[in-house]
């Protein structure tokens, strides 16, 4: 049997298409699937962090973990955490892109401007927010009581709900640009003619950002949430460096909780099944996310 | 119904003058195209009169009811963009049905209305598909439509066709002229197309570089064009227009050009011997007999007639017509005469005022 020349070349490039994602492959599986079957494997034993010595213990570790009211509590944390900080970064970042959208003389300054806190390192950022919350010498404590709204300075980090809210506030600030920069970049391609029509049409300033705007940003606002959900979920450096959880375990999420059966407690099999299990959760967003992107795709 | 007023109204844009003391009065029930070059302040005007723009100065009425600082939304006039501007999350139907919304009406009202226009544009199939799932045509219809629905007093079309094929064009055409006709009311149609203008217009309003340059029927455009950059843009093939001497004399005035001489019909007593521009339309440029002599440049052959462009003698061109039997040769000699009491003589410069004393 002879094969035609097409077939040969078809072969040919089918084996060059494998030769270039070989790498890609290859690091993936370096990077991503063998640390999420480590974590798996581990998950199924107890284990002393310092030595990596212990023994098989099955799905004891997930049966512990559901027992116990400490990972409700993270869980119920995390939940609050994100909703609270998403729903303020989502609300602020359009609000502040529909701003910058205006023709304003500052705009081009102020677009830069906005994305500062982005940029800056979050040590450094949740370094500076500390010092604005510290209840002895904080600004804004300072602040507050020199125009008479307290007369007492406020805990803003130690107590509850304050020290959640605080973190929220900071969470929402440090994240709201990325919201400004895709919402701006998506409203600066909506045509004028449709603002035109709506108008035309009879519909005020509201109705036109009901009708016109919202509806325009669907798509770029559900990826951007997506992504922020799951970004916000396992948010670690911010919330361990301005509460570390505290009080007590009042703003411990998830991440602080793995970081301290880890390396506190030295539980490295309870964490990975930690880990494993917040993984799941994020599983639903990544599901999500991807539906949602193979439907635009499709269309 | 109403009509439309322009009193000297003027548009400034940073330094750019759109607008020039605009006078203009457009009649209830007309169908008045703004017709000109881009950047002459068409789309302007129209603009100012849905209140997209406000005029710098000077007055605009619809009806009789000045609308300077009225907002679009309460001009009673409704709009068809050239983009369309469909709602693109919406369904035809929801299109079609968002101004009635609104302005409040109740849903049986907004659903009959939609039905009836979506009958007399044959959207009816259409109505729960999204406006990417239509054609060009299609979508032309439904921007159309949502027009329709509201009843306005006057309808504003900013190029409404310039984006569909030729033949869609030619039947879309058909259909507005059919449909200013049954609805009767005021239509301020922008194009830079002036076989649209010429073919659906009531009166045609001819702007260059934000002035009015004529407002008059059709017919009365291409017949006694107002000046000689009205002249050059109405037709195809366009007026040949030629440089030269106008001069009287006993019998007459008549005009020179070099090789070219030619006594004119009557002129206005405005009309001074000296420079001026004589206008002849190609088909007053008669092909084959006459004295005058010109070498024959190129031939179009359009299918019931050709286009010929003639080398002249003192390097001028002119374009004549002949019937698609008489094909000339490239290259040819040929005999021509050109109608002298057709002619039209324009004063000098680009918008020389036309000095026939028939206007």
């Amino acid at each position: 049997m002879s094969r035609s020349p097409q077939a040969l070349l078809e072969r040919r490039y089918a084996r060059l298409g494998l030769l270039l994602i070989a790498p890609t492959i290859v690091v993936f599986c370096a990077v991503i699937v063998y640390p999420l079957l480590a974590a798996i494997y581990l998950s199924l034993f107890q284990l002393y962090t310092p030595t990596l010595e212990g023994s098989f213990v099955g799905i004891s570790n997930y049966r512990d973990l559901l027992a116990r009211g400490e990972f409700w509590i993270s869980l119920r944390n995390t939940l609050v955490w994100t909703v609270g900080t998403l729903s303020l970064q989502i609300v602020l970042g359009i609000g502040m892109a529909l701003m910058l959208h205006q023709a304003v003389w500052f705009r081009s300054l102020a677009r830069s401007l906005i994305l500062f806190p982005y940029f800056v390192s979050t040590v450094v950022a949740v370094l500076v927010w500390r010092w604005l919350f510290n209840d002895l010498y904080g600004i804004l404590n300072h602040m507050l009581i020199g125009s008479g709204v307290v007369d007492m300075p406020v805990d803003y980090l130690g107590s509850m709900p304050n020290a959640m809210i605080s973190m929220i506030l900071v969470g929402a600030w440090k994240y709201f640009p990325f919201v400004v920069i895709a919402v701006l970049a998506r409203l600066q391609t909506i045509p004028d003619a449709l603002y035109e029509a709506a108008r035309i049409d009879g519909a005020g300033p509201i109705a036109r950002f009901f009708d016109v705007t919202l509806p325009q940003l669907r798509d770029v606002l559900v990826v951007i949430i997506l992504l922020r959900a799951i970004w916000d979920f396992k948010e670690f450096d911010l919330i361990f460096l301005l509460t570390g959880g505290g009080p007590v375990i009042s703003t411990q999420t998830l991440p602080l909780l793995v970081y301290k059966e880890a390396f506190a407690l030295n539980q490295m099999g309870m964490a990975a099944a930690y880990a494993v299990v917040m993984m799941a959760i994020m599983l639903v967003f990544m599901i999500v996310y991807i539906r949602q992107t193979r439907e635009k795709e499709a269309s | 119904m109403a009509g439309v007023t322009f009193s000297r109204v003027r548009k400034e844009f940073a330094g750019f003058l759109a607008v020039e003391g605009l006078d203009l009065t457009i009649e209830e029930g007309e169908f008045v195209s703004l017709l000109g070059p881009s950047g002459c302040g068409k789309t302007t005007t129209l603009r100012m009169l849905a209140g997209l723009e406000f005029p710098t100065s000077g007055e605009i009425r619809i009806g009789d009811r000045l609308v300077n600082d009225v907002p679009p939304g309460q001009r009673d006039i409704a709009m068809v963009f050239q983009s369309y501007a469909l709602y693109p999350h919406m369904t035809v139907g929801r299109n079609m049905e968002y101004p009635l919304k609104k302005r409040g009406l109740p849903k049986a009202e907004r659903k009959a209305k939609v039905a009836k226009a979506a009958d007399m544009l044959q959207l009816t199939e259409l109505l729960d598909r999204k406006p990417s799932q239509l054609s060009g045509g299609q979508q032309q219809r439904v921007a159309l439509g949502r027009a329709l629905v509201r009843d306005p007093q006057v309808f504003l079309l900013d190029e409404p066709l310039s984006n569909l094929d030729a033949k869609l064009r030619g039947y879309m055409r058909a259909e507005l002229v059919e449909l200013h006709a049954r609805l009767g009311r005021t239509m301020v149609y922008v194009t830079h197309d002036q076989l649209e203008a010429m073919t659906m217009s009531n009166r045609i309003a001819i702007m260059l570089a934000g002035d009015l340059q004529q407002f008059a029927p059709p017919q009365e455009v291409y017949r006694r064009p107002a000046n000689r950059f009205v002249a050059s843009f109405i037709g195809t093939p366009s007026m040949n227009l030629i440089d030269g001497q106008l001069s009287r004399s006993d019998a007459g005035w008549h005009f020179t050009s070099p090789g070219l001489t030619l006594p004119v019909p009557a002129l206005r007593d405005s009309a001074k011997a000296g420079d001026a521009c004589l206008g002849v339309r190609p088909e007053h440029v008669h092909l084959g007999h006459g004295d005058l002599q010109a070498k024959v440049q190129l031939v179009e052959q359009t299918g019931h007639e050709n286009i010929v462009v003639l080398d002249v003698a003192g390097g001028n061109r002119l374009t004549g017509r002949t019937p698609s039997s008489q094909v000339p040769q490239m290259s040819e000699a040929i005999n021509y005469r050109i109608d002298s009491d057709q002619v039209h003589v324009f004063g000098p410069g680009d918008t020389g005022a036309r000095l026939n004393a028939d206007g």
